[in-house]
């Protein structure tokens, strides 16, 4: 496994989000992501290079991608893996989070992957172990192992002009972006990566706030965010949103901001399409263009066990 | 318990805004002079101490009835003395809700047999705290019930409250509003804006806070009762107190040591000590309070103390609840970020916590004339010391400040001629 080693090793213990995180220590990490996507491609997909440390999967919300590929990722590289799926249960509403922690951390995990209802809560029982933390999703908060997975498929793909790379690209959002860590955490990382990010989509789901961000451009035509565009990525937009109020209709929003293969002619020739699924066909995504050639998402989707492999080994490699 | 029986005299002290020192006697709880002879029972030394009129805070929740994990008579009060407060108006939204006289008078009681901070409870509008029917107000007001307000919640019905104005306006009862419009607020666990964005977590606009204090200002108008504007945290809420306060209404307004001091940034770290409602909002919010201030548009100061147990702090940020415990440290705190900090003076501050919350209440001035109630409370403006909440009376040993250098600190804090503190 020496030849996974990081060209640069990371120090941190933690990833709650990508705010602190260099430039430089994202591309190590994608590095230790392609040893990690050759390994997957062997006969025997497993290396030893966690062998005795023990990953807990602590889902606190529902989940199901997200917590079969960190557990793959943790099996891969041998950690033996605990999972702790609190959805719904008394644990996750109203127990404090040390309670919560102390309690869990009998399994003596090395590092905990944490998905969670409430923005700040991995960050928040950091305080109460000794164990890593990774953030597999908190609230509207994070997702940045999404992120990096979608921009690692990015520069895998994308096969256009100055290709391999984020700088000088354009990423196009569509849909619920208020309500949506996948986008913040993409915004993050694409921008600090020297990209750049239209948000598109109507106010009620755009926070305007996201203007004042660098690197960040709001709009509500569709035709302008999908021009010249790199990537577009459709959130999944939640059907509860119209009862909150925050659409009139599905009918509308998909006429309005749907991702379909006319938005598709404005990009980039070689523009890819995303989504951090799942996917409502057909709704803020065009059916068929989840089927294109021109469609990554489900190279998102087995980006998902290398990128977290890579987290995972960067994290807990050289900490004992 | 007989100390007020004894003739007791404060040797040396500093009045404040006078910069002169004086002997400060005291008799069947009462301030009998200034610099007398004869002997006296108990000699208090104030060399380098300022003296003032004990502090009055008209917003203070001591959880007594039914949530004495939080909070007791005894841990709450004797905070509040320890915070130099002689008099705390204690917030109705317990377990059950104070909305019957026999709750009030039982709360009195209680409290008088502790002989700690004196408290004069505040009575619910709503029965249950539900928005839907008036308390008794006169049977309230009756067994000692000061203040009526449905503080934690508020009032959603428009109608209701202008019912409840109505019939205050008649029984002479100061009611209090917790002004924010609960659909617009929504699920809100912070200043809705770019910090509440980037963080991920819910906003509740200042729009919230500003239309309900227009609608309860506008009640004001029409009925004539007294309404008094708990907690105004926002620059649009202020601003809409003072358009009307031009015009004449009869509102008054509260600001928090809280919301004088702390911003919306302060969430970022993610820890529910910071969630409190309504929100920390901006520095421009704080900077716009703070110019309230000193232009005399605010009232009175109160704590909006607000304790819960460590654990329920440690939930996530959704589920925690709102509410910062603060009464031992407010003095501080406000005389070290206003007075040291250049905002207002000290004598503007000790009004703003004695003599503005009495006018609020329509109570007797207190101050240091001879014959006035001996509530008085003595300062150390100069000693910092470290906010150590392992200190703290209150059953809440944690808040915004803690590891804070302060000055300003309360060192005696003494009531109907009485020490309850220090």
């Amino acid at each position: 496994m020496s030849a996974a080693a990081p060209p640069a090793r990371a120090t941190r213990k933690h990833l709650f989000d990508l705010a602190d995180w260099t430039p430089a220590e994202v591309h190590a990490l994608f590095a230790t992501a392609e040893v990690m996507a050759q390994v997957l491609t062997r006969t025997i997909k497993k290396v030893p290079a966690l062998q005795g440390y023990t990953v807990g999967l602590l889902f606190f919300e529902d989940s199901t991608r997200t917590r079969l590929s960190f557990d793959r990722a943790a099996r891969a590289q041998s950690a033996d893996v605990v999972t702790f799926s609190a959805g719904g249960s008394s644990l996750s509403k109203g127990e404090s989070l040390r309670d919560t922690i102390q309690t869990i951390d009998a399994m003596q995990a090395d590092l905990y992957v944490v998905r969670h209802p409430a923005a700040g809560a991995p960050r928040q029982l950091s305080n109460w172990t000794d164990a890593s933390i990774v953030n597999g999703g908190d609230g509207r908060r994070a997702h940045p192992t999404q992120a990096l997975l979608d921009a690692w498929t990015f520069i895998r793909n994308y096969r256009g002009a100055d290709a391999g790379r984020i700088e000088g690209k354009k990423l196009a959002i569509f849909g619920d972006v208020a309500h949506s860590r996948v986008a913040r955490s993409n915004i993050e990382l694409w921008t600090k990566l020297g990209g750049s990010v239209t948000l598109c989509g109507p106010n009620t789901l755009v926070p305007r706030e996201f203007a004042e961000l660098d690197g960040v451009t709001l709009t509500g035509d569709a035709r302008a965010a999908a021009e010249g565009a790199h990537a577009l990525m459709a959130l999944r937009l939640q059907k509860e949103r119209m009862a909150a109020g925050l659409l009139p209709s599905l009918a509308e929003y998909a006429a309005r901001f749907q991702l379909r293969s006319g938005l598709l002619e404005l990009a980039d020739p070689d523009a890819l399409v995303m989504h951090p699924g799942p996917v409502n066909r057909d709704l803020e995504i065009e059916g068929a263009l989840v089927d294109s050639e021109r469609s990554v998402i489900l190279k998102q989707v087995e980006a998902g066990v290398p990128v977290r492999m890579a987290v995972l080994y960067t994290l807990l490699v050289g900490k004992r | 318990m007989e100390e007020n029986q004894v003739r007791t005299v404060i040797r040396g002290a500093t009045l404040p805004g006078a910069d002169e020192r004086a002997d400060v006697w005291i008799k069947d709880g009462l301030i009998e002079g200034f610099d007398l002879t004869g002997s006296a029972g108990l000699e208090i030394e104030a060399d380098g101490l300022t003296l003032a009129p004990a502090l009055i805070d008209l917003h203070t929740h001591l959880r007594v009835p039914g949530q004495e994990m939080k909070e007791t008579l005894e841990s709450g009060l004797g905070a509040a003395a320890a915070g130099g407060f002689g008099t705390v108006v204690s917030m109705a939204n317990t377990s059950p809700v104070i909305d019957e006289p026999g709750l009030v008078a039982s709360l009195i009681a209680q409290a008088d047999a502790l002989g700690l901070a004196r408290l004069r409870p505040a009575a619910t509008l709503s029965v249950g705290l539900k928005g839907q029917q008036l308390t008794d107000f006169a049977a309230l007001r009756d067994a000692g019930a000061v203040m009526i307000t449905d503080d934690g919640i508020p009032v959603a019905d428009s109608h209701l409250m202008r019912r409840a104005c109505e019939y205050a306006a008649e029984l002479g009862l100061v009611i209090q509003t917790h002004s924010e419009d609960p659909s617009l607020r929504q699920d809100g666990v912070m200043n809705e804006g770019a910090v509440s964005q980037r963080l991920g977590l819910p906003g509740n606009p200042a729009a919230a806070e500003a239309i309900a204090i227009f609608r309860d200002c506008e009640v004001a108008l029409l009925t004539g009762a007294r309404v008094h504007i708990a907690h105004v945290s926002s620059e649009r809420g202020m601003r809409v107190i003072e358009w009307f306060k031009q015009q004449g209404a009869p509102v008054t307004a509260e600001v928090t040591p809280q919301h004088l001091t702390l911003t919306d940034e302060s969430l970022a770290g993610f820890d529910p000590v910071f969630k409190v409602a309504p929100p920390l909002r901006t520095a421009a919010d704080v900077a716009y309070l703070r110019d309230a201030l000193r232009r005399g548009v605010v009232d009175s100061i109160g704590t909006d103390h607000a304790p819960h147990t460590r654990a329920e702090k440690e939930r996530d940020l959704l589920s925690a609840p709102f509410g910062i415990a603060n009464i031992e440290v407010t003095l501080p705190v406000l005389y070290t970020e206003l007075v040291l900090g250049g905002v207002i003076d000290l004598v503007e501050l000790l009004r703003l916590l004695t003599a503005g919350p009495a006018a609020v209440m329509g109570w007797d001035e207190p101050g240091l004339a001879v014959g006035s109630a001996a509530d008085l409370v003595l300062i150390d403006l100069d000693t910092p010391r470290t906010v150590d909440p392992a200190r703290f009376r209150s059953k809440a040993k944690f808040g915004p400040w803690d590891g804070r250098e302060l000055r300003g600190w309360p060192v005696m804090t003494i009531a109907g001629g009485r020490r309850i503190f220090g």
